[in-house]
């Protein structure tokens, strides 16, 4: 009966009850689909990060990423390769040769870091092809000219396009100072402008002949998993495997993935705070005006014998009810939205130069843990109910003899 | 008046309200209401006829003095057990009716019982009863605010008398009604004390409501100043 009686109280004041249904639903809806279009902005970076830049895991010689030393390189590199194939859950594996140098045109220099590579086996690792904007990823027969690819924004610093040569200064085994002139065959555009500008992709085989390499020579392997969530047991094995390299995951090699990753989390947590508190005294406020609204009746309630268990169970249900009708309104529209958006993506091409800068793609797909929307729910109605004690307090605090006359 | 026992006993009963000037509402009050009386208490605004039924209704303590139900001290009663007091043993009509809105006219009656926990055919029964003494069998499915303020105050009764109280307490219950709600209302409820031996109690202005009565308590600041059988009140 008391159920009943707070259900019909719900709709006895129907624009009341919509406007705070509204709000919970908007409210739940705002704070799932900002934890979605983060979440997924973060995932997106993460994944970009790993499929372009550093893949689940990299091995080195211990030393080399302090000074990208060329001797001190990754030995017997063909056997440490065959045997992470072996590993379950390994999708790729991939080598590289990685040194710093200097690039120049007619109009420009700049420092880059210079990465050889084998295109077959390097596409297998990376999905960095498929971001040329113009040109080719080594795949044209360029007539004996060594061929490399550059990031959009290196070629606009140096003022170079395709076909163009660059000169490249470089450091060769025996520490010699090298020079050798490529053609620009092919421009990507990553969305992390720091990538743009710094990264140039030559053949490893090029390569290994101006720096005057040993046969085998490999500084990097990169390895693609089929689950990132398996990246720290893969990356044990790995160690396991070679305890004398230097076993690295996506996010010890790039920490400001990680940190991008970890703000966006947070940051969605804060604003669902603040919705949370925004819904919080909203309820408080309408509850409060319900029992403010009914005081004659609750004192009618308590003089006819109705215990106060009952009356705050009834105040605490008609809370209840209508969060759980705003919660259940919200969680639709929350998986509608990011369904649609999932699929569709969110197009961000108006600060694309913006978001880009700081790593984001200019269109996110918005994408949802399937355990974060009912939790969020449930914490909306979990506030609900909180909320719902202070106005259930003041009725059963009502004196019947005062409160049936209305004061 | 049929005096066969007494249901309600007041023993210098006094009230105060507390204030920057305190309010004496009631000044020792000594009264006795047997078992199935139809008493009218009246007397000009602010005599304390509402906080003498309060008191009795134990919605209100008194300052001093007693309120004994069948020789139980009410005054006595923890919140908690007053309110099941009230349950159980007492019917209340108010002058604004007060029926739930969000109820139908049926289920407003049953409240009470629904409240006692009592079985379902029993409430029905009870229910059906009332709705065919009420005349309003044709109205148990709507909603107060549809029916006239002599059919709310009707079902209101009703509402009172379906636990089968000891008895009923009402407070102006003809204050807001015309001359035939009037007549039809103290009709329900003669019949009803008539029936069912239950004695009432009310505070009213209405010369109508004290024609009725069995019995008349006049009150003038606080005090009893005549209780007798029915008279006209000037």
């Amino acid at each position: 009966m008391i159920a009943h009686i707070a259900w019909r109280n719900v709709w006895r004041n129907k624009l009341r009850s919509l406007v705070v249904i509204s709000a919970i639903a908007l409210g739940l809806w705002g704070g799932i689909f900002s934890y979605a279009f983060m979440q997924g902005m973060g995932e997106q970076q993460v994944y970009s990060g790993i499929h372009t830049e550093t893949g689940h895991i990299q091995l080195n010689e211990p030393k080399f990423l302090q000074n990208y030393d060329l001797q001190r390189h990754i030995e017997q590199s063909e056997r440490v390769e065959e045997q992470i194939r072996q590993l379950p859950g390994v999708k790729g594996v991939c080598d590289r040769i990685e040194l710093t140098a200097m690039t120049s045109t007619a109009y420009a220099s700049r420092g880059i870091m210079l990465n050889g590579i084998d295109p077959q086996i390097y596409n297998g690792v990376s999905d960095l092809h498929e971001y040329l904007t113009e040109g080719n990823f080594f795949e044209v027969d360029n007539g004996g000219v060594n061929p490399i690819v550059i990031g959009q924004a290196l070629a606009e610093k140096l003022h170079t396009d395709l076909s163009s040569r660059l000169v490249v200064t470089l450091q060769d085994y025996r520490g010699e100072i090298s020079y050798a002139s490529f053609k620009l065959v092919g421009i990507y555009r990553l969305h992390n402008t720091e990538f743009n500008e710094q990264m140039a992709f030559v053949r490893k085989q090029d390569l290994q002949k101006i720096l005057r390499l040993p046969k085998g020579y490999v500084s990097t392997v990169s390895v693609l998993l089929d689950d990132t969530k398996q990246t720290k047991v893969i990356q044990g094995q790995i160690a396991k495997l070679f305890p004398n390299l230097q076993v690295q995951s996506w996010d010890e090699l790039s920490p400001m993935l990680r940190m991008m990753s970890g703000t966006m989390t947070q940051m969605s947590l804060i604003f669902v705070f603040i919705i949370l508190l925004a819904l919080a005294f909203g309820i408080i406020n309408t509850m409060l005006m319900a029992v403010m609204d009914r005081t004659r009746e609750i004192g009618m309630l308590l003089s006819v014998g109705m215990n106060q268990k009952k009356i705050f169970t009834m105040i605490v249900l008609e809370t209840l009810f209508l969060s759980l009708t705003g919660a259940l309104a919200g969680l639709l529209m929350s998986i509608a939205t990011v369904n649609y958006l999932g699929t569709s993506g969110v197009n961000l091409t108006a600060i694309a130069e913006g978001i880009n800068a700081l790593g984001y793609s200019e269109r996110v797909y918005p994408q949802l843990d399937p355990g974060f929307a009912p939790q969020f729910a449930v914490m909306v109605i979990m506030i609900a109910l909180l909320s719902s004690l202070f106005p259930a307090m003041r009725a059963i605090h009502l004196k019947p003899a005062e409160a049936v006359r209305g004061e | 008046m049929r005096n066969t026992m007494e249901v309600i006993e007041l023993k210098k009963l006094h009230k105060t309200y507390e204030g920057i000037v305190p309010v004496q509402a009631v000044k020792g009050v000594d009264l006795l209401f047997g078992k199935g009386e139809f008493t009218a208490i009246v007397g000009p605004s602010g005599c304390g006829k509402t906080t003498l039924l309060n008191m009795i209704g134990g919605l209100d303590a008194p300052t001093e003095g007693q309120v004994l139900i069948e020789d139980q001290d009410i005054s006595a009663l923890s919140p908690a057990e007053l309110v099941d007091f009230r349950l159980w043993n007492i019917g209340f009509v108010f002058q604004s009716y007060n029926l739930i809105p969000v109820l139908t006219v049926k289920e407003n009656i049953a409240f009470i019982m629904e409240l006692q926990g009592r079985n379902h055919k029993e409430i029905n029964d009870r229910v059906a009863y009332l709705l065919d003494v009420l005349g309003m069998k044709d109205k148990m499915n709507i909603r107060p605010r549809y029916l006239s303020g002599g059919q709310q105050q009707r079902v209101a009764v009703a509402r009172a008398l379906a636990s089968s109280p000891k008895f009923v307490l009402a407070d102006e219950p003809t204050a807001n009604l015309d001359s035939q709600s009037t007549e039809n209302l103290l009709e329900l409820m003669e019949t009803m004390n008539r029936t069912e031996d239950i004695t009432f109690l009310f505070s009213t202005h209405d010369q109508r409501v004290m024609d009725k009565a069995h019995r008349i308590v006049t009150l003038e600041d606080g005090k009893v100043v005549r209780d007798g059988k029915q008279e006209k009140v000037e």
